[in-house]
């Protein structure tokens, strides 16, 4: 299976938030980074087909997206970033009309529904109206919905947004489980989600995808450009604000360990680093935050 | 399909608002009918007087006595039976109520001191032959209607309103990236928003029939509108019809008029962005048309006069003419609803399909 975009451009207004983007994606999990504004939203929109591009199309095995209609539907897993539920509803009544809209017979969406809810631990929660749950159960519920179909297309926007830890780590092996053989897509500004589970990591920023490759390879390219370094504490404060700084740690009151991203050694007393995938996010992230 | 349906009826019927409203609909058809019974009066013009269940039950034996084709004996019968016998001290003896049967008798026959006015029934009513009798409870109920009708086309758009435009806050993105999220998912919509239209008018209808069955029983279906009290504004319906006709067609009007907001409420609620603006628009579009400055009588009535809200109304649209195979204009609002619902289903389902996420 191949999901291609050809020049997919999606504007707002004077505002491009997707901008002439040509990508292949084949069975694999992907992870897409980008700071808030990337257009990483409006992409996967326009992937599950919920938003029309300006210009461009999406093909799926090479056919337009937009003409297979059902035939891409029954194929395609979504959790939206933010979304509502039917608040008198229960967790597994919810599951049940979810699987109804997805064509489900009613045997496979009851079996479909209590596997996933004892995935996403809300099994004995089944029978409680969603208005009594928490953001986190909220967000399970959310994940467990989009998998419903066994979908050969998940598309998963910040899916582990108010998830614990714990949560987050059950949620990491459930879609390492679930991924073989399928398109797994998930966005995040929260890069230890991705860098566990994704095959390939496509970072993207102002519309555009910046770099997209596996994260080993892209972490190898940071080799060189992260660097410790021990300084006065009383002076931390001052090198961040001069140095892009990945980490600031104290280690007494009176010296302070930093880390810092730049091609060149910051200082006499700088040691090279072994990179991580967050450094090179904020590498290329940096100035979009300084904005 | 059968369980889409079954899912979008429970999301309408388990919202808090939707039973405030059905049950706020029914306590107000009770609380109208209740009190209208119970502020009923008549005097027989000798010795028995009452309210309530007495003054029906004196109405119907006068109803009894003059039952039967009206004509210019009864009429006198009736003045010399009803003749003031007190001074009127310059009040118009029309106004004067004594009993349902009087009060008819004199907005047509007397003069001002309530003496016979000299006219016949032919002189009055033409050719036309006026059945008589006890048809001051079903007037009354039809009167009722016209307010429980009107509440009910506002309730059916509090109910219907956000049946997409709800979705719009949030959960149109898992509808519509489901495989039947466009298609079956709004047609079970559409379906459910006009089952809701039917039973709900249905229930309200069979409700106050059964009230107005139990407070003044069977009797004057068959009798003439036209020899009502000066009260009813359902008298000023210019044809020879009876109260059954005139609740048939009233509440077939019901039915035509709910299922008309339904159409272009299905229709408002898919391109508004939200409920809110679903809900204002649609009780704006239903109700402007009783600020428009058109009387029963310009021509362009017999447009503007099949717009919902007439429908509901139904003495108004009922009045413009009776054909020559017999049956009133308002008939004209079933092609009039067809045309609402079939467009309010048509685009409804389109835009919602179109829908693009925000």
């Amino acid at each position: 299976m191949e999901l291609r975009t050809i020049g997919l451009t999606k504007k707002f207004g004077s505002k491009t938030a997707v901008n002439a983007l040509d990508i292949t994606l084949s069975n694999g999990v992907y992870g897409l980074l980008g700071a808030n504004g990337a257009g990483k939203t409006t992409l996967m929109r326009l992937l599950c087909n919920i938003q029309n591009p300006t210009s461009g199309k999406i093909l799926l095995n090479d056919e337009n997206i937009a003409e297979l209609g059902e035939k891409y539907r029954d194929l395609l897993g979504y959790l939206p970033q933010h979304f509502r539920y039917y608040p008198d509803f229960s967790a597994l009544d919810f599951l049940l009309y979810v699987s109804t809209l997805k064509g489900l017979s009613e045997r496979t969406a009851r079996k479909r529904s209590k596997e996933l809810l004892e995935a996403v631990g809300l099994w004995t929660d089944r029978t409680h109206k969603i208005r009594t749950f928490s953001g986190g159960m909220k967000q399970r519920l959310g994940i467990a919905q989009a998998m419903l179909n066994n979908p050969r297309i998940l598309i998963l926007d910040e899916p582990t947004a108010g998830l614990d830890p714990k949560e987050r780590v059950r949620f990491r092996n459930l879609i390492s489980a679930f991924s073989k053989g399928r398109i797994v897509i998930l966005s995040t500004h929260i890069v230890s989600d991705v860098e566990f589970i994704a095959e390939d990591i496509m970072m993207m920023k102002s519309g555009e995808i910046v770099r997209f490759g596996a994260p080993k390879d892209m972490i190898s390219e940071m080799d060189g450009r992260v660097w410790e370094c021990m300084v006065p504490a009383a002076l931390a404060e001052k090198y961040a604000a001069v140095y892009s700084i990945s980490n600031l740690r104290n280690i007494n009151s009176d010296q302070a360990i930093l880390r810092i991203i730049g091609d060149r050694p910051p200082m006499k007393n700088a040691v090279k680093v072994r990179p991580t995938l967050e450094d090179l996010y904020l590498y290329y992230f940096k100035e979009v935050y300084e904005e | 399909m059968r369980e889409l349906i079954h899912f979008e009826l429970r999301k309408i019927l388990s919202k808090r608002l939707t039973q405030i409203v059905f049950i706020g609909i029914l306590l107000f058809s009770a609380f109208l009918s209740f009190s209208t019974y119970q502020n009923k009066y008549a005097f027989d013009g000798k010795s028995a007087e009452g309210t309530g269940k007495t003054a029906v039950e004196i109405d119907k034996k006068i109803a009894a006595k003059y039952e039967g084709i009206l004509t210019d004996e009864k009429i006198r019968q009736m003045m010399d039976d009803f003749a003031p016998k007190y001074d009127l001290r310059g009040i118009n003896a029309a106004y004067i109520y004594q009993n349902a049967m009087q009060s008819a008798a004199f907005a047509r026959f007397a003069d001002m001191d309530g003496h016979w006015n000299g006219l016949s029934v032919s002189d009055v009513f033409g050719d036309e032959e006026i059945k008589v009798g006890y048809v001051d409870g079903w007037l009354s109920t039809s009167k009722n209607l016209v307010r429980v009708f009107m509440a009910l086309a506002l309730a059916v758009i509090i109910m219907i309103a956000p049946v997409f435009s709800s979705e719009y806050e949030g959960v149109d993105r898992i509808i519509l990236t489901s495989k039947y999220g466009r298609t079956k998912c709004a047609t079970a919509k559409v379906i459910v928003s006009i089952l809701i239209a039917i039973f709900s008018t249905a229930l309200v209808t069979a409700f106050n029939c059964i009230l107005a069955l139990d407070f003044y029983g069977k009797e004057g279906l068959d009798c003439s509108i036209l020899f009502a009290s000066s009260d009813y504004v359902e008298g000023f319906i210019p044809f020879n019809i009876t109260c059954g006709t005139l609740l048939t067609y009233q509440i077939l009007l019901a039915f035509t008029g709910t299922l008309s907001v339904t159409g272009i409420v299905l229709f408002l609620s898919a391109i508004s962005k939200n409920q809110i603006v679903a809900f204002v628009a649609s009780m704006a579009f239903f109700l402007f048309p009783s600020m428009l400055p058109i009387t029963e009588v310009d021509p362009i009535f017999r447009i503007i006069g099949l717009l919902p809200l007439y429908h509901v109304q139904a003495v108004s649209l009922m009045s413009v003419e009776q054909m020559e195979n017999g049956l009133l204009y308002a008939v004209w609002a079933i092609p009039a609803a067809i045309l609402f619902l079939g467009f309010g289903v048509f685009t409804s389902r389109r835009v919602f399909a179109k829908h693009q996420v925000s």
